[in-house]
């Protein structure tokens, strides 16, 4: 009954509810993400971000509630979703072991891609990702920026309609942070969706079209960019979203910081 | 690690209970002075950190503590009653127990390194403490514990096995010392000089393979005794002895049993050995203290196709099977487990068959051969442990429980490829130990279908008792810290599992049926089909929970 939900959305929760132990980390998540958004999921550590994610890409199993991508449930349809989305997952959780061109040919042929397809397109991915020098290095000696791209290149490399990032700019260099937006922008503008979650304010107000804002397990704001700010910068709308104040509260500790050291 | 930090933090924030130090209370008012009083504190404060909240490791405290109890008195013991035995006798085996402790204090701190944050220098290199203070206080951390206590005991008992007359006391109190401090002393050389080799990951990949043979040469006198090499075990220790007379542990044990004018130029060697391993410690301290490790410089691997991608149609199979083969070679882990599985069966079938008044016949070339199919097949109790974290990027792809089956297909040929052969080998080897070249086939095709039956039961126990493998290989763990249980019960279940379902081809060959090993290969291909017909199954149902399971921080 529920298989027709609108087709418009890239990705539809509903009631999206996930207990550890006493603590509820997601209660009750609403996520809607229009079809070729690209859309930030911004909020404090501990939002739920993560654990929303998780239960989205089909990782983790939700409590309570429903999750459609393109229309199609994650939970009962998995092989149409599965076949859908590119997950890059936090924590760069990766086959340490393999070689960056072994580790794109290993996803996919798992995604059953003929192999002279899958290595053509690892070839330009890895180029494009500027990994070619590195293809043949072993995943565990990567650095964070070269790890975050050959995930992306993996996530990417059987042309999904949506793609799930988790930080996927936290601990890059400005370089390989670059590279990922070119790549994703490339990317929305052939109609695809990104989500992707991140603590970087400036980073989502300069990519994104949507924002979602968590707090709490909660989501407390969601629409276009322009809507969720409502004329201040993303910054300062998250900080009064999220009931945080604007101005720190250090003034009545730290007395003796920056003293001159007696 | 992070227990230890965890610990410290806490305790550096909380007020510490039961008599704080004088002077470290208000933090920044007035300079306390950094003596080695305050690394021993240190190292108490990281056991004690590391046990709060937890009751495993409480409990594996208690047993360390029991253990160490145990071999401290039993260490005393047995070198106090050297007094009982020839003076010749006594002088040999406290020569031989003396080197063996410097040889345990060399190696095990190696292996073990990283249990213990007060033995890497890096920790402490942004403490504004002069190269002298650290060595000082590095040296105090490493006398403060339960184990070092334990050698200081044990070592002391040769005063009372060796040592004759007050003189003889005095200068053994001082070479049991001197002993002790060069047991530390070259323990701490040896982790500081190697601390930039141990942080790198070639580093602690090679250190995670030296383990092997660390455990093999533990086995070695045991296998010489076995053989009856030795003949007359005490011409054996007189030769050892001998040979480690003039070691400066030798000296030490030569010196407490001698007492006269020799024991002292002996001890003043010693001394002088002590403080110029205490000196050579300092500079590689000083050194690892301004290094850089250069551990970010990687090799390449081949990009080669091995011969089963070749073969096998493109697709989930060939992908999970040519990744595990990878995975054996590449991963410190898939080395160690295979490697040991040979080895260990190796071992058996050696001493297996050395024994006296064991009756020849075709179990002694099949009982080895199924071993090591047993102990081959138990590597797989746990197939997507290995992988770890990174089983997200199989799920994120699998939909149908097919995917699972054909995943874990891969699986089993991958370890078909690799324990075929070896097992082929394993049985020739046995049959011709055994005395019979022709009880070979039988025992090989044994050994196939108990390989198949352990790789059923395996997939089965993967996705119902999956459990963490740490990334960090070392001698003493084999799962992540609260599922020790699941890994035990995973392991013996598996081992269980497949001895009883083995019982149907292994018993009539023993009781003499021989036909029956035709059936042996068959059966063990069907219950490793309906194992993973099952777990396949079970595997799609329940991935999220075998994911969490495998993801645990270890």
């Amino acid at each position: 009954m529920t298989d027709m939900v609108d087709t418009a959305d890239a990705v539809r929760t509903q009631g999206l509810f996930k207990r550890f132990g006493q603590q509820v980390a997601v209660g009750g998540v609403d996520l809607v993400v229009p079809r070729g958004s690209f859309a930030g999921l911004v909020g404090p550590n501990g939002a739920g971000k993560t654990t929303t994610l998780s239960m989205v890409t089909g990782l983790l199993r939700p409590d309570a509630g429903l999750i459609h991508i393109d229309g199609a449930d994650v939970w009962r349809d998995p092989v149409t979703v599965k076949g859908r989305i590119g997950v890059l997952p936090e924590g760069l959780r990766l086959f340490e072991r393999l070689s960056g061109r072994e580790l794109l040919s290993y996803n996919g042929q798992l995604r059953g891609i003929p192999k002279a397809e899958v290595e053509r397109r690892a070839e330009e991915l890895l180029r494009v990702m500027d990994l070619a020098d590195s293809a043949d290095k072993l995943v565990v000696d990567y650095s964070t920026g070269m790890r975050k791209k050959i995930g992306l290149a993996a996530a990417l490399l059987h042309n999904p309609k949506v793609l799930f990032l988790d930080e996927p700019f936290e601990g890059v260099d400005p370089v390989s942070a670059n590279t990922l937006v070119e790549v994703l922008r490339r990317y929305t503008a052939s109609g695809a969706t990104v989500v992707f979650s991140s603590h970087v304010m400036d980073l989502v107000e300069r990519l994104c079209d949507w924002v979602s804002v968590m707090s709490r397990g909660q989501i407390v704001a969601q629409g276009p960019l322009e809507a969720v700010r409502g004329g201040r910068s993303l910054n300062e709308a998250f900080l009064g979203l999220v009931g945080a104040s604007a101005n720190g509260n250090g003034e009545e500790g730290l007395s003796w910081l920056g003293a001159t050291p007696a | 690690m992070a227990g230890g930090d965890a610990g410290m933090s806490a305790d550096g924030t909380a007020a510490s209970p039961g008599g704080p130090p004088p002077g470290t209370g208000n933090g920044g008012a007035g300079s306390v002075r950094v003596g080695p009083l305050l690394f021993a504190r240190l190292k108490l404060r990281l056991i004690a950190g590391n046990l709060r909240g937890d009751g495993t490791r409480l409990v594996g405290f208690v047993f360390t503590v029991l253990a160490a109890l145990v071999v401290a008195s039993f260490g005393f013991f047995v070198m106090a009653m050297l007094r009982m035995a020839p003076a010749g006798v006594a002088a040999d085996v406290g020569t031989v127990l003396f080197t063996a402790l410097l040889v345990g204090w060399t190696v095990v701190p190696l292996l073990a390194f990283g249990l213990d944050d007060t033995l890497d220098p890096s920790r402490l290199a942004l403490l504004p403490l002069r190269t002298r203070q650290l060595a000082a206080g590095m040296f105090a951390s490493a006398v403060t514990g339960v184990w070092p206590l334990t050698t200081l005991v044990v070592t002391s008992g040769a005063i009372v096995g060796l040592a004759k007359g007050a003189g003889g006391v005095l200068v053994g109190v001082v070479a049991v010392l001197l002993q002790f401090a060069l047991c530390i002393v070259v323990s701490r050389l040896v982790t500081t000089s190697l601390s930039g080799m141990l942080r790198s990951r070639r580093g602690r990949d090679v250190l995670a393979i030296s383990v092997i043979f660390v455990i093999l040469g533990a086995q070695l006198p045991n296998l010489l005794l076995n053989r009856g090499l030795a003949g007359d075990p005490l011409a054996l220790l007189d030769n050892v002895a001998s040979a480690l007379r003039w070691t400066p542990p030798g000296m030490a044990a030569h010196a407490i049993a001698d007492g006269g004018p020799a024991a002292l130029a002996e001890l003043a060697f010693l001394a002088v050995l002590v403080a110029g391993l205490g000196w050579l410690w300092i500079m590689a301290l000083r050194r690892a203290l301004v290094t850089t490790d250069a551990s970010t410089e990687a090799a390449s691997v081949r990009n080669s196709r091995g011969l089963l991608a070749r073969v096998l149609p493109d697709g989930q199979l060939a992908a999970v099977a040519t990744k595990e083969l990878k995975y054996a070679r590449r991963d410190p882990r898939g080395r160690v487990g295979w490697f040991a599985a040979l080895a260990v069966t190796g071992i058996m079938a050696f001493s297996l068959n050395g024994q006296e008044g064991t009756s020849p016949g075709p179990a002694l070339a099949i009982g080895p051969a199924c071993l090591g199919a047993l102990m081959i097949g138990l590597q797989s109790c746990n197939s997507f442990g290995i992988d770890g974290r990174s089983v997200w990027m199989n799920s994120v792809a699998y939909g149908t429980a097919r995917d699972w089956r054909t995943d874990l297909a891969g699986r089993h040929l991958a370890v078909a490829t690799i324990a075929v052969p070896a097992l082929a080998v394993l049985s020739v080897v046995a049959g011709m130990l055994a005395g019979n070249a022709g009880w070979a086939l039988p025992a090989m095709l044994t050994a196939w279908g108990v390989l198949g039956v352990g790789l059923g039961v395996g997939a089965l126990t993967s996705v119902l008792l999956p459990y963490t493998v740490p990334e960090r290989l070392n001698a003493f763990t084999g799962a992540a810290p609260g599922q020790g249980g699941v890994a035990f019960l995973a392991s013996f279940g598996a081992m269980i599992g497949t001895s009883l379902l083995s019982l149907p081809v292994v018993l009539p060959m023993l009781l003499g049926l021989p036909w029956v090993v035709a059936l042996a290969v068959p059966y063990g291909a069907l219950i490793a089909w309906g194992g993973r017909r099952i777990a396949g199954n079970l595997g799609f149902a329940r991935y999220p929970e075998i994911l969490g399971a495998i993801s645990r921080a270890a």
